[in-house]
């Protein structure tokens, strides 16, 4: 049996108040012991009988993360530097680009996907879902790149994949590549924007359902489309996603009409989405108004984040680091106290945090998988705001990542 | 004796060149600097030979790019160096400031360590000219002057500084006129202000305030006005009458400034150019808090306003976040305005050195030049526009002549 022992990690206990209000995070020290890939004992001191053991040193212990929308199948990380081409034909531009690009890039995707998990899985994601394009000059080569690049890490990451008609299911003719795609190891079925992409909602839809049907898997769309047309799609696909019983098991991605509407509108597509079990990824954009992410979480709408690209044809920017992710999500939302920052590892853990609402301490327990990391910071909502660096990485039981550089340093402040 | 060295292989931005596909990449080439008393006094190209002689120093191939300069910081308020500490939510201004006044005198003590943490950080990140306003408050007095000046004092020759006598809990009240002089008088290098309208209930009278004690100490002014829509934008107008009748064109800036991105774009463009002319500078954190309306970086900037980035005084009682790289805000500011390709992403970088950037708008090299200063900040890559795109964390900081 397999087993790993963290002597004295900080595990956040409860809050501390001060005239009613929540002013501090309370955290204990705990040997945590695992054992096939399992949490088995959480004791204050567990006898260490030759188990290989990490010394946490008082470093927090936390839930990894999942990242839930990116795609490492199509990316410039880890090539040289490459700014993007300005857009000159709309949203076509880049569909355009990618008809010559993604052949273009063929011979380095699987060398580059790797280093994207790996890079990843440094930032302390134990589970990556990726797109993965279906397209008429790609066929299904980027299914089989992805599966490949991703058998490699099978110790330290679960995984899903969209098969991603990104040129269009109708507008590029895919609908065999796609059902082709699911046999191959497709994990869900993906799709673009009905209408501003294949310019027929019903049909684009209908068709996107009835292959998730087929293969028995679920769906995740990416919707752009802004406020009244986005809100028209979810209400369609919340539909069909209760007459085909997929409940709990299709994803809107970006879904930014959410962050159009308002009052009495947002309410009912909310309580639609709720009802029907349809939960969002969001990266949290800076530059469109982003979706109100705690309101959809407490009226039953999970809401989980992604970086969606690191470096590629679409932007610049990405950067895999999901603690400066839940930090922008919290300077955006202006959760600057103690409560309100330590709720937020929720949107990047599958909802897994050590509290819950009422301060009680829920994880880790018994049994849970022990998919874990360990920081530099006295508690999470410090992690957040400062952006403390991750020291290791625990997937399924297995050191997946220890930052050297950081365990070098003093905890600074 | 003057002291003499070579930089060798020195990587910097000589232009740029269109593909057939619409992009623009920038040319780079390796070079061999000659630093003499910390000046650049010569330049060879890299297949040249270094005259022997003198000390190299090689930089491996890493581009140079010009020091950062953090344009509105409170090096007093930082929390760094204490205990983990998050923000306690209040209702409004007043109640956040009520409850800066209690922390105050308990935090003046530790201004000096505080202040230090935070110029190391900023420092590393490549940041080689600091400006902070620093609180003149009925409460604490001088304290924090005092703390900051012996903080920056440990950086002379490696971090330059404007240090602004700041009213935040207002100009015109209690003995705050005189404080704010004695201030000046005390080694602050510069007036401030804040919220003529919102804090001191006196839009003209605060300003005119303001600028008496400018002229007296012949000093330049930053103001912060967080005074939002229409009242926020009379006060920016008032503030550019009054800078015209004192002849300070060039010497004030207005930070912040909400309220410009407020009113309709036709008159964005009226006051863009009425502060172009009197050249007031605009200092801005780039927030992203959701419904916070920036002023019109783009716009202002396309009419010739002066506009600056800074981080704030990140991490205190106000807010928790801020890393202490003034890079991310330009980062943060091309991803919010959609700036991916390569020459409006090298572009953003001006609003981070001061307006240094080593390529002009026509893509011909204009910076380093002889006799500038030999301060750079290097990087591994290719050009700034990956810099600002990518905001690599291994970076050499170098102050004339010497990695710091």
């Amino acid at each position: 049996m397999k087993s790993l022992l963290i002597k004295n990690a900080r595990l956040e206990t409860g809050f501390a108040y001060e005239n009613g209000r929540i002013v501090q995070t309370n955290t204990e020290l705990f040997d945590v012991l695992i054992q096939d890939g399992k949490i088995a004992e959480i004791e204050q001191n567990i006898q260490d009988t030759g188990y290989e053991t990490i010394d946490a040193n008082g470093k927090l212990l936390m839930p990894s993360f999942r990242e839930m929308h990116i795609h490492v199948d199509k990316t410039y990380f880890s090539g040289p530097w490459k700014a993007c081409k300005p857009i000159t034909n709309g949203i076509l531009t880049r569909i355009e680009e990618e008809q010559e690009l993604l052949p273009a890039q063929l011979p380095s995707a699987l060398n580059r996907a790797e280093n994207m998990i790996e890079w990843l899985i440094s930032q302390g994601h134990t589970h990556i879902r990726s797109h993965c394009n279906v397209d008429p000059q790609i066929g299904t080569k980027h299914i089989e790149i992805t599966k490949e690049a991703f058998k490699k890490f099978e110790d330290q990451v679960t995984y899903d994949i969209v098969a991603f008609p990104q040129h269009g299911l109708l507008r590029s003719k895919v609908e065999p590549l796609m059902r082709e795609a699911m046999k191959m190891g497709g994990t869900l079925v993906g799709g673009v924007d009905p209408a501003t992409i294949d310019r027929d909602i019903d049909r684009s839809l209908n068709l996107t359902m009835d292959i998730a049907v087929e293969s028995g898997h679920g769906i995740d769309i990416h919707i752009h489309d802004p406020n009244s047309l986005g809100a028209f799609q979810f209400y369609k696909l919340a539909e069909l996603t209760k007459q085909a019983k997929k409940q709990g098991q299709v994803t809107i991605s970006h879904a930014i009409a959410l962050g159009d509407l308002h009052g009495k509108e947002l309410e009912e597509l909310v309580s639609v989405l709720a009802e029907t079990t349809i939960d969002v990824t969001s990266t949290v954009p800076t530059n469109r108004p982003t979706i109100p992410i705690p309101y959809l979480y407490e009226n039953g709408v999970t809401v989980s984040v992604g970086h969606d690209s690191l470096t590629d044809h679409w932007s610049p920017f990405g950067t895999g680091d999901t603690v400066a992710k839940l930090s922008t999500l919290a300077e955006r939302f202006k959760f600057i106290d103690e409560y309100s920052l330590n709720r937020c590892w929720k949107y990047a853990s599958g909802g897994i945090t050590p509290l819950n609402d009422a301060g009680s301490r829920v994880w880790p327990q018994k049994g849970d998988a022990a998919n874990v990391l360990l920081l530099d910071a006295v508690c999470s909502a410090q992690a957040v705001a400062r952006r403390r660096p991750i020291t290791h990485v625990i997937s399924k039981g297995n050191i997946a990542y220890s930052n050297e550089e950081a365990l070098a340093k003093e905890i600074t402040k | 004796m003057s002291k003499v060295k070579w930089l060798s292989n020195v990587k910097l931005e000589t232009g740029e060149r269109l593909l057939a596909n619409g992009t623009v990449e920038t040319e780079t080439a390796l070079f061999h600097l000659k630093i003499e008393d910390g000046k650049i006094v010569d330049q060879l190209t890299a297949n040249e030979v270094i005259p022997a002689g003198h000390e190299v120093m090689d930089m491996h191939g890493k581009l140079a790019l010009p020091t950062f300069k953090e344009m509105h910081n409170h090096l007093d308020k930082t929390y760094m160096t204490l205990d983990w500490k998050a923000c306690t939510p209040v209702a409004n201004l007043k109640e956040r400031l009520d409850f800066e006044a209690k922390e105050l005198s308990i935090l003046a003590d530790s201004a000096e360590q505080r202040a230090t943490k935070m110029i190391e950080t900023l420092l590393q990140y490549g940041s080689t000219h600091i400006r902070t306003h620093v609180n003149i408050d009925p409460y604490i007095g001088l304290k924090n002057l005092e703390g900051v000046i012996a903080a920056l004092d440990s950086f002379k020759g490696k971090v330059t500084a404007d240090i602004i006598a700041f009213p935040q809990h207002g100009l015109l009240r209690e003995s705050v006129p005189q404080l704010m002089r004695e201030a000046m008088r005390s080694g602050a290098t510069m007036v401030g202000g804040l919220d003529p309208a919102g804090i001191d209930n006196a839009i003209e009278k605060s300003l005119y305030e303001v600028m008496d004690i400018a002229t007296e100490f012949n000093a330049d002014v930053d103001i912060h006005l967080h005074d939002g829509g229409f009242v926020g934008y009379y006060t920016a107008d008032k503030w550019i009458d009054i800078v015209e009748e004192a002849k300070y064109q060039g010497r004030t800036a207005l930070s912040h400034s909400f309220c410009l991105g407020d009113i309709p774009v036709p008159q964005q463009i009226v006051v863009a150019n009425r502060l172009a002319e009197a050249d007031v500078a605009i200092m801005s954190t780039v927030p992203i808090t959701i419904n916070r309306v920036i002023p019109p970086i783009d716009l202002l900037d396309a009419h010739g306003v002066k506009v600056h980035f800074g981080c704030d005084g990140f991490y205190d009682s106000w807010s928790p976040y801020g890393t202490g790289d003034v890079l991310e805000k330009a980062t943060r500011f091309s991803e919010l305005t959609r700036k991916i390709d390569e020459k409006s992403l090298r572009n953003a970088l001006k609003w981070v050195t001061g307006g240094v950037l080593a390529l002009n708008e026509e893509g011909q090299k204009v910076w380093p030049e002889i006799k500038d200063d030999a301060s750079f900040v290097f990087f591994d890559a290719a050009s700034s526009a990956e810099v600002v795109a990518r905001k690599p964390k291994n970076r050499l900081v170098m102050v004339k002549g010497e990695l710091v």
